[in-house]
């Protein structure tokens, strides 16, 4: 009986055992250099081209604001989910996060962006609200009336026969105005993203 | 506070018992806390112990945009946890509605409106590690005039 409390003691009472025992054993309270976290200004040059806005798909995460040094693109914690999506579209690597950036140049790819409108007929009530707002359709036909009826079929999408016609969508810039100006809902622009292998010269 | 005070609220803030609840997330970040269990990461290590006893409950974490099935519940859960308390919002869910924050939506974030939010955790999801982080640095603050408080 002693010698086996002896021995007890002998066992517990080891500094090395006993700081093992207390204290926590895993050290796991550091998040690694290639994290994929919240996106950091790298110091480019923005040239306002939104995409970044474009891509992200988190309501609220990302704007572009004009600063005295010029525009730059400002990251809401709470609202971004950290998806990297901004990096990757941005032309000018304004933005970078984790080893984005190096596996773009390493994989050679880009994204590529283009956009499809899509008009509800049943909704659609002919007012025209998007063929007006549409600042594609401005730089065509300055003079456009309200009720988005134009003679020219240069435009991007005009009213006839009551209805809204989208008539060149590869014009289209996405930025989503005519959206925010239908009263019914009835317009809908998607965004399409896609990742492309950039020729050798693209980047 | 005498030392004995002091000593007491020390060892409070040592075991903290956390309890979780998803107000309507998309599970992704209660992936995330369960992560903080497994050996991996391992929240017990540190002295937390989570359960899912409101009544039993330190910290409360809130989980997800707040669907409208939680009207009143959650109020009720947060009072039925004892003094003191805290609750952190876990991911973009609890704080701005994250992807669900649309128009039309259903979802009536943030959960600041409904129950006090101590400590805001953002991400979709946060990392394990950072979860863990957050509940480690309320746990002393929770506890730390109780017993002149009480
Ligand atoms: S990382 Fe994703 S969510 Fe965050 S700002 Fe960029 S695109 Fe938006
Ligand atoms: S999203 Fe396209 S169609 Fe709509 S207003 Fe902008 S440029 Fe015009
Ligand atoms: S913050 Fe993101 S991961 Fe977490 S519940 Fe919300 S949508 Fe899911």
């Amino acid at each position: 009986m002693p010698l086996s409390l002896v021995y007890y003691a002998k066992e517990f009472l080891r500094g090395e055992w006993a700081r093992k025992f207390l204290a926590a054993k895993t050290a796991p309270l550091e998040i690694p250099p290639y994290f994929r976290n919240y996106p950091e200004l790298t110091g480019k040059t923005c040239t306002h081209h939104l995409f970044c806005m474009m891509a992200c798909p988190a309501p609220g995460a990302i704007d572009v604001i004009s600063t005295p040094e010029g525009w730059k693109p400002r990251i809401h914690i709470g609202h971004c989910i950290r998806c990297g999506l901004c990096v990757e579209a941005c032309p000018n690597g304004v933005l970078s996060s984790g080893r984005i950036l190096e596996s773009m140049f390493y994989d050679n790819t880009r994204l590529s962006f283009s956009f499809r409108i899509d008009v509800d007929q049943t909704k659609c009530m002919g007012c025209g609200n998007c063929a007006v707002a549409c600042p594609v359709n401005k730089l065509i036909d300055a003079q456009m009336s309200h009720g988005g009826r134009a003679s020219t079929d240069d435009l991007l999408l005009k009213v006839s026969e009551g209805k809204c016609k989208v008539l060149h969508v590869e014009k289209c810039t996405g930025c989503k105005t005519c959206e925010h100006h239908c009263p019914n809902e009835a317009i809908r622009v998607a965004r399409l993203l896609e990742a492309v292998h950039a020729p050798e010269e693209d980047i | 506070m005498t030392m004995l005070q002091s000593l007491k609220n020390f060892v409070r803030s040592k075991s903290i018992h956390v309890a979780y609840v998803d107000v309507g997330s998309c599970n992704g970040c209660d992936i995330e806390v369960l992560a903080c269990l497994a050996p991996r990461y391992d929240i017990e290590q540190y002295g937390i112990f989570v359960h899912n006893n409101p009544r039993e409950a330190d910290v409360l974490l809130v989980i997800g945009a707040y669907t409208p099935g939680w009207e009143e519940k959650l109020k009720g859960l947060w009072e039925k946890i004892p003094d003191p308390k805290a609750a952190i919002a876990i991911g973009n869910c609890p704080i701005s509605g994250c992807l669900f924050a649309r128009p039309h939506t259903l979802v009536d974030p943030p959960v600041a409106k409904h129950i006090p939010i101590a400590v805001q955790v953002p991400g979709c999801p946060p990392r394990p590690t950072e979860i863990l982080s957050a509940i480690l640095s309320v746990a002393p603050t929770v506890f730390k005039d109780y017993e002149v408080r009480k």
